[in-house]
Parts: C-alpha cells; structure tokens; sequence
C-alpha cells in the first residue's frame, strides 16, 4: 500500500479507527472533528441578542476559528456566488482529499512530516462552512482587484531589493516573515485562516478588545475608548487598531502598518475596517474590507466567519524553538561546500 | 531489540511539485530530497515544542553502535487539543520513521511517518475526520 493510499485511508477514514499500540486513541472525541456551525443566515442574525459583558459591551469573548475550506478568491471556473449545499460538501471534500493527499513521493513537496499524523489538517478540526464559492463578497466577481501601476512599481523595487540582497538563504534577514517567527498570516488584520492552529481568543475589559492569535501568540490590543489614532511615524508589524462599537457591532479600524509584511502587497498605506457581530452564541459574523489606493484602485471586502471553539490557547513560543532557521542556513552553507569543493575538483 | 539502521540514498528524480504544503518554513531547504531515509529506533525523548515536534531516537546500527537522531514533525498544539501528551508516547516506544536526512550532513531528519510497530501510524488513531456543514447560507 503507497503511501498516498495510508494518507487518504488515515484522513478519510471516516471515522474508522486505528488501533495504536499506545493509547490515544479513546482520548479524542469524535465529535472534535464536526464542521461548525456557520454564521447564521440573515433572518437569524436579527433575532439574536448577543450577551453583554458586565461593562455593557457585546460580548464576544470566548476561544474562536475560521478555519475553512472556502478559499479567498473564488476559484477558477466557478462563476457562482453560492454553490448548492451538495456542490458545498463535493466542494469541501474535494479540497480535503487534496489537503490528505498533500504531496507526490520523491518530490520537494514530500519533504515535510505528514499533517495528517499531527492532526493539522482542516478537516480533522472544526472549521467553518458556508455556501459562498469565495470568501472575497466584493468585487461581486469574488477575486482581489487588479494591482494598479503603483502597486505594480512597488512590487518590482520590492522584488529587485530581494534580489539584491543575495539568495533566500544566504542570512536569517533574507528569509520569509513567518520562517523566523515574526508574525504569521493569521493575525492579520485581517484575520486570515492559518490553514492549521486557526485559533483566536477575544478579550474585553473596560475600553478595550484583545484578540490572542494562537500561531504565534500574538495579542492584538484594541482601544475603544474614543482615542483618536496615533501619529504616522508609530508603525507596528499588525499596525494599530482602533474600535468602536455600532450598535452589536464591533468595527475595527487599522492602519500604521510598518509594511515590513505587506499583506497581499499593499504599502504602508494599507487600512483595514474589520466588523465583528456576534450573530449566534457559537458565530460570529466577521468581514473586512480592504482599501489602498497606492496599491488597488478599488477597496474589497471579504467574509471570514469565525465559529466558537475549544480553549485554551496554547503557547506557541516559536521563536524560541525555531531549530529550522538554523538548520537550513546550515544546509545552505553545506550545499555551497559542496559546490566549492566540485568546481575546484573540476578545475584541477 | 532488533532497532537497526537503514539509510537508503536514492538519487530521486525531481519532479515538479504536486499539491500544496501548508508549511511553517520551505522543508526542501533544511532537508534532501536525494537522502531519504528509514530510520528504526527507540524514543529518548520528545520536544512538543512549536514551531515543530522533534523526537530524539536512539538508532543501533548493525554494528551495535547507538547513535541519537534528531527527527522534526509537526507542530504539537493539535494534538495537545486532542489530548496527546508526553505521556501518550512513552520513552522507549519503538518507532520507524520514514522521511528524508538534513541537507547539513548532521544526524537529522524530517519524519515523513512515524509508524509503530503493529503498523499503524503515530498519532492517527486520535483522528476522526471528515465534516458536515452544520448550517450554510
């Protein structure tokens, strides 16, 4: 039996256990692994009232996804805004069966320790669900605007500056953000799926919302006290966020990033208006919308709902144990010794 | 104990990348395509630490020589949700591990599986996959 075989056997077994010699087995519900519920409908969404925190606030504290398999930009083909609930299920297992599949024996892909043994893929945690074929709602095509000139020039002297600064590996400075532990792609703003670890907690206390990413451990702190925004010169890795709430909802507003980690190439300029509404008491409604005119000449705006969740969060510390850094700028210099050593063979 | 060494060096044709790897870091620059390995040893101790897992294995070659393996795997907070400790591999459980040797030439590897010795994988028993959509709009 391949290897490919064992992986789909093991992701989409269903529910069919295999009996280890050590006992973990019994240690895991079953029922960790059921979609959650997702944000509800529109009808439903007006006859909730969320809870209050003891200050008065909405209260949408607890331990939070948005994990999904619903992709950001509507995939190539579809040209639907909701798929039918049967094209939603082929859909969402379509999308596991390849997340199982994961890589072809013998090939870079392979390389890695498989997901599916660690529990990492989507599918075998709680994950959210809708109909909707992306999770981008405008444009009303579902695909991030076309990058304007502007954005088009900075992404090339962003591109020569990389280049110039010598190959990925030649320092710890020239590897990807989330490599070394700086800050990875769930935190956002905006909060994106983090495709595994998509956890969140939500804080609140008097004049302020904290939200906790789980990968890696970092705690966004949101005033809502009326504060006006800081100066220009204040830029943070996930920017600074202000809030308010309009009515049962609660609106972010961020902006000040450093752009060290342009998301999706956007300049410093970026702003990001997010709005949370508790619409179930295990939903959460939460869009975004995304504007910067050096960048897109439109704004766009996503839907991500995040579904209630087990806590706690656990600490990530990644920065601490990140072997991998060391590991690869170690292989890279080895492969260049190597290099060395059969060019001068070859000299001789 | 029959734990034995075996490192098969292959020179894998490589193709094209199929499928895509949600990874914390590119693991084709830390570890060799070219070097996999099948490994079969004891635990000595395991890191459940993030960004990933890294299981020291005791390894006896064919000459009785017992050389310690550092193997990486993936990140324990899933598990830890699932209700896997320290505790639910114990020291001294016998592992093969299959996957592929640091690029840096060192005593190290990603472990592409952990199996045990009835066969089955590590960790997989605690899974129980595949979702339903509770409530769409």
């Amino acid at each position: 039996m391949n290897r490919r075989s064992l992986v789909s056997i093991g992701t989409l077994g269903l529910g069919i256990a295999v009996v280890l010699s050590v006992s973990i087995a019994a240690q895991t519900p079953a029922s960790a692994a059921k979609a959650a519920p997702a944000a509800k409908a529109a009808p439903a969404a007006k006859a909730y009232t969320p809870p209050r925190t003891p200050d008065g606030q909405p209260d949408l504290q607890g331990f939070w996804t948005n994990s999904t398999y619903v992709p950001l930009e509507r995939a190539q083909g579809v040209t639907k805004e909701f798929y039918t609930p049967e094209e939603a299920q082929a859909a969402i297992k379509a999308a596991a069966d390849r997340e199982a599949e994961q890589t072809e024996p013998g090939t870079t892909a392979d390389v890695h320790y498989d997901f599916s043994q660690f529990g990492l893929d989507r599918s075998q945690s709680k994950f959210t669900s809708s109909l909707r074929t992306s999770l981008i709602v405008d444009p009303p095509d579902g695909k991030i605007p076309p990058v304007n000139a502007e954005g088009q020039k900075r992404a090339s002297e962003r591109a020569a500056a990389r280049k110039a600064a010598g190959g990925p590996y030649d320092s710890v400075q020239n590897m990807p953000i989330g490599s070394r532990c700086i800050i990875m792609g769930g935190s956002g703003p905006p909060m994106m799926n983090a495709g595994y670890n998509a956890n969140y907690q939500i804080v609140q206390a008097p004049g302020y919302v904290m939200i906790l990413t789980e990968m890696i451990h970092d705690a966004r702190i949101i005033p809502i006290d009326n504060r006006t925004q800081a100066s220009q010169g204040v830029r943070q890795w996930t920017g600074l966020s202000r809030g308010r709430w309009e009515g049962n909802t609660l609106v972010v507003e961020t902006t000040n990033f450093n752009g060290k980690n342009p998301f999706r190439g956007a300049s410093e300029s970026l702003k990001v208006t997010e709005r949370f509404t508790r619409v179930a008491d295990d939903a959460i409604d939460y869009k975004f919308t995304v504007e910067d005119p050096m960048t897109w000449d439109k704004a766009w705006t996503a839907e991500a709902p995040l579904a209630k969740t087990e806590g706690p969060i656990f600490e990530f510390a990644c920065h601490e144990t990140n072997y991998g850094i060391s590991n690869i700028l170690a292989g890279a210099r080895a492969e260049e010794k190597t290099k060395a050593e059969q060019a001068k063979k070859g000299s001789n | 104990m029959r734990a034995k060494l075996v490192v098969v060096i292959a020179c894998a044709a490589v193709l094209l990348a199929v499928g895509q790897v949600r990874a914390h870091h590119a693991f084709a620059a830390e570890f060799d395509v070219n070097k996999p390995l099948t490994l079969k040893g004891s635990l000595i101790k395991w890191e459940m630490v993030n960004p990933h897992s890294w299981f020291h294995v005791a390894v006896k070659e064919p000459d009785g020589k017992v050389t310690e393996w550092l193997i990486e795997g993936g990140s324990p907070n899933q598990l830890i949700r699932m209700g896997v400790t320290k505790n639910t591999v114990p020291i001294g459980t016998e592992l093969t591990i299959e996957g592929y040797r640091a690029k840096d030439g060192g005593l190290k590897a990603v472990g592409r599986n952990f199996v045990l010795p009835d066969g089955s994988r590590l960790f997989l028993g605690g899974s129980a996959p595949g979702g339903t959509p509770a409530e769409t709009k």
